[in-house]
């Protein structure tokens, strides 16, 4: 039984397919990369699976129950948290109060309009686990706004994270980083999916990002899914050397 | 540092509370009326300066206040407090609906939105006469004794006690609002809505219920301004009154609560001082509102914590 399934998911903007007819199944603990070249239709999926962009046609179930047509905050309140390719962050607050934030949205007493002690420190504590997972204690009391580029990519991981998902959703989380800077941020990533708990759906354009991650890869190509399978599989198919690798693999 | 400040706060309303023994009846009016003024803008606050809810129409929220109060302070006998509070609460109520429309929009939208409605309400306060009293307004708005027969709040001094109450309270109120798990969620709003709504926040929700709120402080006030005039009239539903209340938060430093009860203060001292001088004071008005804008965005009491730090500091 799948965990995620998407279904025929089409999304048209006037004349444009953004997303062409995408069926792909993800099962339970699987690190699944998305990739393609730009304007492949990776982002639109993301906001088509988390509620942001409603499909044309087609359907989204996550863990049995229809995802497609609901807010992107209720999809997140199921477990589904994501991450955005263009740093999404609240930058006058430390980095600390946006875990905080982010966590305090996964307690029952979220809203609490007085007081919200035990709120606060329920949720502090999965931010202090969350910030300390991702190397990130040391700043965790600096404006999220004055870290640097690569703190602020693992910042919004670590927000994701505080919210102890089901499915995580990474846009690109080396996107705009230094060669040195990727390779440590990767190093943080694979230690923290090799549990397997966690599903995770990872758009990244850096392929050898991607290879270290993924236990499986879905090529996307103008919209509409190419290939789809293992690594070995994906590399050596010859219409997505075409489309995307150009010789690189 | 927050014991100090608080220390401070009490200091404040101490001296507040005193100012009926030692102030002549005049200037104790014009203090009724900037402390009236100063729970509106800090009201406006709660959208302004916490949720950056822009809102152009804040003058509906004090006028439905204003109106309702009047309303029943005029055709029936319940006490003066009592009318206050449910002119408040009306206010309230009817805001949800407000926030209902104008959170369909978002930025500059949301602001003519809230334009729109308060200049709705100025329409049909000028046609409503039997409601409203049309162009004439409401006059002779009595302060009803009550309950128990209690008659302390009809005098002048106790009448400003009973404003000084609303505004201690609505402060705390407010403060404690803006420090709880729903006043993170509004910064979250404030700094990034789109993040907030992708963390599982019903951003709209919440920003209906921070207007319903600031309506319902924001009601309170014109509440008591119904009672402290003595009557009502339209020109506290028109679009001016809501540019000057947005001034008065942006002057008295916006996203700190007791800032915009400061520019209030500040702004009935300069109008005074300046409508006794000249017939153009909007136009100075209006320059110090820029300079305020260009050299001082964070506003007077965002520049009076900056130097005491400076000062404790160094």
């Amino acid at each position: 039984m799948a965990f995620l399934e998407l279904d025929g998911l089409t999304r048209r903007f006037g004349g444009i397919v953004a997303v062409d007819n995408v069926t792909m199944s993800v099962a339970a603990g699987e690190v699944r990369a998305v990739i393609g070249p730009n304007g492949a239709g990776k982002s639109t999926l993301f906001n088509l699976i988390t509620g942001v962009t409603k499909p044309t046609s087609g359907t989204v179930r996550f863990d049995d129950h229809a995802l497609t047509g609901m807010s992107a905050y209720s999809v997140c309140q199921r477990g589904v948290s994501r991450t955005f390719q263009i740093t999404a962050l609240f930058p006058e607050m430390t980095a600390r109060e946006n875990v905080r934030l982010s966590a305090q949205a996964r307690h029952a007493r979220r809203w609490q309009p007085w007081g919200g002690g035990t709120v606060f420190a329920d949720a502090e504590k999965h931010a202090d686990v969350a910030l300390e997972r991702l190397g990130l204690t040391h700043v965790a009391y600096r404006p999220a706004g004055l870290l640097s580029h690569g703190d602020q990519r693992l910042l919004e991981v670590a927000m994701a994270l505080a919210q102890q998902p089901r499915l995580l959703l990474l846009d690109e989380p080396t996107q705009g980083l230094s060669v040195e800077e990727t390779e440590q941020a990767v190093d943080t990533l694979s230690s923290l999916l090799a549990d397997g708990v966690m599903t995770v759906l990872l758009v990244e354009h850096d392929m050898e990002v991607v290879f270290r991650l993924a236990h499986m890869i879905t090529v996307l190509h103008r919209g509409a899914v190419i290939a789809d399978g293992t690594p070995d599989e994906v590399r050596s198919n010859e219409d997505v050397q075409r489309a995307y690798l150009g010789g690189l693999a | 540092m927050a014991i100090k400040r608080n220390s401070l706060l009490f200091l404040a309303i101490c001296v507040l509370a005193l100012a009926p023994t030692g102030l002549p009846p005049y200037v104790m009016t014009l203090l009724t009326e900037a402390l009236i003024l100063g729970l509106c803008a800090m009201s406006l606050d709660l959208m302004v300066g916490y949720t950056r809810l822009l809102s152009f129409g804040h003058a509906a929220a004090y006028g439905l206040g204003a109106y309702a109060a009047g309303n029943l302070l005029l055709h029936t006998s319940i006490p003066l407090v009592f009318s206050v509070l449910l002119a408040a609460l009306f206010s309230g109520i009817v805001a949800i609906g407000v926030a209902w429309v104008c959170t369909l929009a978002s930025g500059v939208s949301f602001s003519m939105l809230t334009l729109a409605f308060a200049q709705l309400l100025y329409a049909v306060a000028f046609k409503w006469t039997s409601v409203t009293g049309a162009s004439d307004g409401l006059a002779g708005i009595p302060r009803s004794p009550g309950p128990f027969g209690i008659t302390f709040f009809q005098g002048r001094a106790g009448f400003y006690y009973l404003v000084l109450a609303c505004l201690v309270a609505a402060f705390i109120f407010c403060r404690s609002l803006v420090q709880s798990p729903f006043g993170a969620v509004l910064r979250g709003i404030r700094e990034n809505e789109a993040k907030t709504l992708s963390l599982g926040y019903n951003t709209r929700r919440y920003k209906i219920a921070v207007v319903a709120i600031s309506f319902m402080l924001g009601g309170l006030a014109g509440a008591l301004y119904a009672p402290f005039a003595g009557f009502t009239n339209t020109e506290l539903l028109f679009w001016l009154f809501s540019g000057q209340v947005l001034i008065m938060v942006i002057v008295g430093g916006a996203g700190t609560l007791i800032g915009p009860v400061i520019g209030a203060a500040f702004f009935m001292l300069v109008s005074n001082m300046l409508s006794s001088w000249t017939d153009s004071w909007a136009l100075f008005f209006g320059a110090i509102f820029i300079l305020f804008v260009l050299f001082a965005p964070q506003g007077i009491w965002g520049l009076a914590t900056r130097w005491r730090s400076l000062s404790s500091t160094g």
